[in-house]
């Protein structure tokens, strides 16, 4: 990996209408924009909405999403569905997956100038693996080689609606989504709807120490999407981004 | 910075708090698996593995340390059998020997298609795996277990690459500490020798390739050696190892592993012959 940058980024935006930066000082010119919440919070759907608006206006995008790695993938299934995995060994295995798509995609498209989109991140891990009882400091520690987001979304919705979200449409539960490791409940239905709550109550915990923008996932979808839209293009200079730009 | 190097983060363990609040530690939240007073010596470095009580590892942790070619494996063989014949159950451990990702990492070392923190962070998992499926369950029963290499080799070979210590440490905080350590100290001209001797080529990850120090295989490995031996000065000071001279006969290694052990585990008879199964490592 290049020790530094080599492109250089205008950082002021075209017609600065107040002294305020658009972006945050980054390390690399590309820009970082990521989705958080517990499923059924309805974020994978305001992201791929935000991912086609962008690709039709012919920005230079790349998105990326948790736990896929091609290179992590045959252990990860291999311990999930053989229940080999124990709380650290879960959160490792997936910080691996995750350190392979930042060294291999992440990283060298942020130096290139790319706007990357992330459906989950670290703060995934740090919910999650904090409810299995992994100790919070290990797992600040353990991806603290993660760029820091531009914009972490947060789609929040109460735990009822988004539960019947999923319950309503899926009810095929796996052990560890269900948080069956964790002798929560011997239903599994009942199991993850504990294991929600706590996942939910550990990203509350975040939206003020990691900056979290709190979108409201009762919101209908397009109102929703209408307000992400305006947001990034409020905190990121897309400009920058443009199929016209220099790159 | 290189948003891929954690040296900016602060050392020891510590994620820093620097800047835009990259690394700041999580708020408060789960409750912790039991917190250990600090003048308590804990069997875990730091935050102890979650849902793992240390109170009832009854059985001892003896790691061997040591590149390839220091003659770990024929230590270990040995031991084995000198333990097994005092009365003593043994359980071995090694790396890359783990159920849940052990032929995962052999594909993306044959692959060479692996980057420096994913590699790291699966010897990771590998470590952890065999950690609680196997070490732990094994002292659990009272067994010896002889680690056939430990996480200092990983971080060792991490750091290396330019990973920071600190940040190393921090993921093998929930490890357990040895009760003994040995580090079989060879150089690594007398390493390559004997390694080349025994398989008539050097790998590509033992000779340090990936990290392009030079195009000639002999000078690569013996500036990669000689840069994790610098690690392990430093590891063997934080960790209390056991410094051995491993250049010597296997036998006189042989004797001075027995002392430390048979000391430990207040063994009174010490002299050992090997069977003759193993009679052929005895030289």
């Amino acid at each position: 990996m290049a020790p530094e940058s080599t492109i250089a980024k205008p950082r002021a935006p075209q017609d600065a209408p107040d002294s305020a930066p658009r972006q945050p000082e980054r390390p690399y010119p590309g820009a970082l924009v990521v989705v958080e919440g517990i499923d059924g919070s309805g974020k994978s759907t305001q992201l791929y909405l935000l991912k086609r608006w962008l690709e039709i206006g012919g920005y230079r995008i790349h998105f990326t999403e948790w736990n896929s790695s091609p290179l992590v993938k045959s252990a990860t299934k291999r311990g999930k569905r053989r229940k080999l995995l124990t709380p650290t060994t879960f959160s490792m295995i997936h910080a691996a997956d995750f350190a392979d798509r930042c060294e291999r995609q992440i990283f060298p498209l942020l130096q290139g100038g790319y706007l990357v989109l992330a459906d989950r991140y670290i703060y995934t891990a740090f919910a999650r693996d904090a409810s299995r009882g992994c100790s919070p400091q290990w797992l600040r520690n353990l991806y603290s080689f993660a760029p820091i987001p531009d914009i972490t979304f947060y789609f929040r919705a109460p735990l009822e609606i988004a539960l019947n979200r999923i319950l309503g449409g899926r009810p095929e539960l796996k052990h560890y989504e269900a948080g069956m490791d964790l002798g929560l409940s011997f239903d599994r239905t009942e199991s993850f709807r504990i294991f929600q709550g706590m996942i939910l109550d550990q990203y509350d915990q975040m939206t003020a120490t990691d900056n979290f923008v709190l979108m409201d996932g009762t919101v209908p979808v397009n109102e929703l999407q209408q307000q992400m839209r305006e947001l990034v293009q409020e905190r990121i200079d897309l400009q920058w981004f443009a199929p016209d730009s220099a790159g | 910075m290189d948003p891929s190097d954690p040296r900016e983060h602060g050392g020891d363990g510590q994620p820093s708090a620097s800047g835009d609040g990259a690394a700041r530690p999580a708020a408060p939240a789960a409750p912790r698996p039991a917190e250990h007073p600090p003048a308590a010596r804990s069997r875990f470095y730091g935050s102890p593995l979650p849902r793992t009580s240390e109170d009832d590892l009854s059985g001892m942790l003896i790691v061997i340390e040591g590149t390839d070619g220091s003659g770990r494996s024929t230590q270990i063989a040995l031991l084995q059998e000198w333990l097994e014949s005092n009365g003593f159950a043994v359980q071995t451990m090694g790396l890359r020997r783990s159920n849940l990702i052990a032929r995962d990492i052999d594909d993306v070392l044959a692959k060479n298609s692996v980057t420096r923190m994913t590699l790291a962070l699966m010897y990771a998992t590998d470590f952890f795996d065999q950690l609680e499926n196997r070490i732990i369950p094994a002292l659990r029963s009272g067994m010896i277990v002889l680690a056939d290499r430990y996480f200092f080799t990983l971080v060792a070979r991490a750091a290396a690459r330019g990973i920071a210590r600190g940040y190393l440490h921090g993921i093998y905080e929930p490890a357990l500490r040895p009760d003994l350590s040995f580090w079989l100290n060879v150089s690594p001209s007398v390493a390559f020798e004997r390694e080349f001797k025994k398989s008539q080529v050097i790998s590509y990850w033992e000779a340090g390739l990936d990290m392009a120090l030079s195009n000639d295989l002999f000078k690569s490995f013996i500036r990669y050696q000689s840069m994790i031996k610098k690690e392990f000065e430093n590891l063997a000071k934080r960790h209390q190892f056991v410094k051995l001279d491993a250049e010597a006969p296997v036998q006189t290694v042989n004797r001075e592993l027995r002392k430390h052990i048979g000391e430990h585990l207040r063994i009174k008879d010490l002299s050992y012959k090997p069977s003759s199964a193993l009679i052929h490592l005895w030289r």
